[in-house]
């Protein structure tokens, strides 16, 4: 049989489908072994369809599955991490693994310490991104993110702010949840001022606000557990601070 | 389809949207949790709508939802951006847990051919909404478009067959067709398919 380039794409195409079976499918795969412009159009076809998967429209699943998902990676990591510890007992430790530990304690600290603005470089990606679909027919503008986490460095919330309509939107992307007689209240934390309450925050997953001053002079943003509507004192928060983090232009 | 999607914009989200998922998945390679969330929060929507199309009970599909963010936490030091976009990584991941869980569940699944009937009529089975494809890439969109020129019924029949890798015979028989009406749709609708992604591709594949 001669393979014309045509042949071979089209050939590929069934492969990548799924619908070439038994010996035709053997004989392609054999043939690809041999072929790198098979391998190829192969290739190319599977890359294009695994896209059909993404346009199926989406779907959310029950908040169980999130839970299910983290409660076995919690107990994959906790196996580990005995394991790793009985390892240590049955041996002397070496120098390496003494020098593994302390790299390990030390991406820890880092991690529980200042290290937010990592999570916000990732995270803060992906706020443009959301926000963008909603702005996808005018002209590029400027945007401010920042990603507020709680002590451990977890993502609590993603805050966007458009400065053109003042408007704020905050997404709580933890399974963080105040209490009946509790509210969160969002602050901007202006450099060398107090702190000045941005409002008292509803308990929906997504919250917008209009926000009275210009954030994007603020470098960071913070949110206090305060008694059910806000501070009693308008210029401070009265209550524990828990989440925070710090305000990034982003130029798109 | 009421898409006016404006495609320079329209990239670059999908090329922000790719950087930041890339960006979680290094961050759970080297362990962290936070970032398997924020994950999970951006894409567990459509791949449950994947993993719901392929086994079509939602029970099924959280399993298999489940199962696939537990392989994603543990394979995401294995992703490569150089080799697909993140999300579609990630599509290929479900597709391939659900398709598992069909062939555990084969014995079982005797009295689905009504719903593959019903489903033959409604098209793609819903359209995406223009900001789930601008965030799914250039690929995807082009691809929706060549299969929106598509009849329908050689679409659904191309979808179906990828996503449930269904030999002709299989798609006959759950789609109650004539074999042959299969072959022809699946081999029409590949190659206008095949023509359709060249044009867009600039016509420069190396053949």
């Amino acid at each position: 049989m001669t393979y014309t380039p045509e042949l071979i794409d089209t050939l590929a195409a069934a492969y990548a489908l799924g619908t070439l079976k038994g010996g035709a499918r053997r004989r392609f795969e054999a043939l690809a072994r041999t072929r790198a412009d098979v391998r190829g159009a192969a290739q190319r076809w599977q890359a294009r369809l695994a896209s059909i998967a993404l346009l199926q429209p989406g779907l959310q699943p029950s908040e169980q599955v999130w839970k299910r998902v983290h409660n076995l990676v919690q107990a994959e990591i906790q196996l580990r991490q005995l394991a790793a510890q009985r390892e240590r007992m049955q041996q002397p430790q070496t120098r390496a693994d003494a020098e593994q530990t302390s790299a390990s304690a030390r991406l820890l600290r880092w991690w529980r310490g200042g290290a937010i603005a990592g999570v916000v470089a990732s995270v803060m990606l992906l706020a443009v991104a959301l926000r963008l679909n909603h702005q996808l027919q005018t002209q590029p503008v400027v945007q401010y993110v920042a990603v507020l986490s709680d002590d451990k460095s977890a993502a609590s919330m993603l805050v966007t702010f458009d400065p053109k309509s003042r408007q704020l939107t905050l997404q709580r992307v933890s399974s963080f949840a105040e209490g009946e007689n509790q509210s969160l209240q969002l602050w901007a934390l202006p450099e060398g001022r107090g702190p000045q309450s941005l409002g008292v925050l509803p308990r929906d997953r997504v919250i917008k606000l209009t926000a009275a001053q210009d954030v994007k002079a603020v470098p960071l943003l913070a949110v206090s557990l305060e008694q059910k509507g806000g501070s009693p004192n308008p210029n401070a928060p009265t209550g524990p601070v828990i989440f925070k983090g710090q305000v990034i232009q982003r130029q798109l | 389809m009421p898409q006016h999607i404006n495609p320079n914009t329209a990239d670059a989200a999908a090329a922000e949207h790719a950087r930041m998922l890339a960006a979680l998945l290094e961050r759970m390679a080297s362990g962290e949790q936070a970032a398997l969330k924020v994950l999970y929060d951006l894409s567990a929507a459509k791949l449950y709508g994947v993993a719901m199309r392929i086994v079509r009970n939602s029970e099924w599909a959280e399993d298999v939802l489940q199962d696939t963010y537990l392989q994603i936490w543990r394979n995401a030091g294995d992703y490569r951006a150089s080799l697909a976009a993140p999300l579609t990584w990630m599509a290929v991941i479900v597709r391939s847990r659900a398709l598992d869980f069909l062939r555990r569940r084969s014995a079982e699944r005797l009295n689905d051919a009504e719903e593959f009937n019903d489903e033959l009529h409604d098209g793609h089975g819903g359209e995406p909404d223009p900001s789930e494809l601008v965030l799914a890439g250039q690929e995807a969109r082009a691809l929706n478009d060549c299969l929106s020129r598509l009849e329908a019924r050689q679409r659904e029949v191309l979808v179906l067959a990828y996503l449930r890798d269904l030999s002709h015979s299989e798609l006959a028989d759950q789609l109650k067709l004539p074999l042959g009406t299969v072959k022809t749709w699946i081999r029409r609708g590949l190659e206008r398919l095949r023509g359709c992604l060249q044009s867009k591709e600039g016509g420069g594949l190396a053949l």
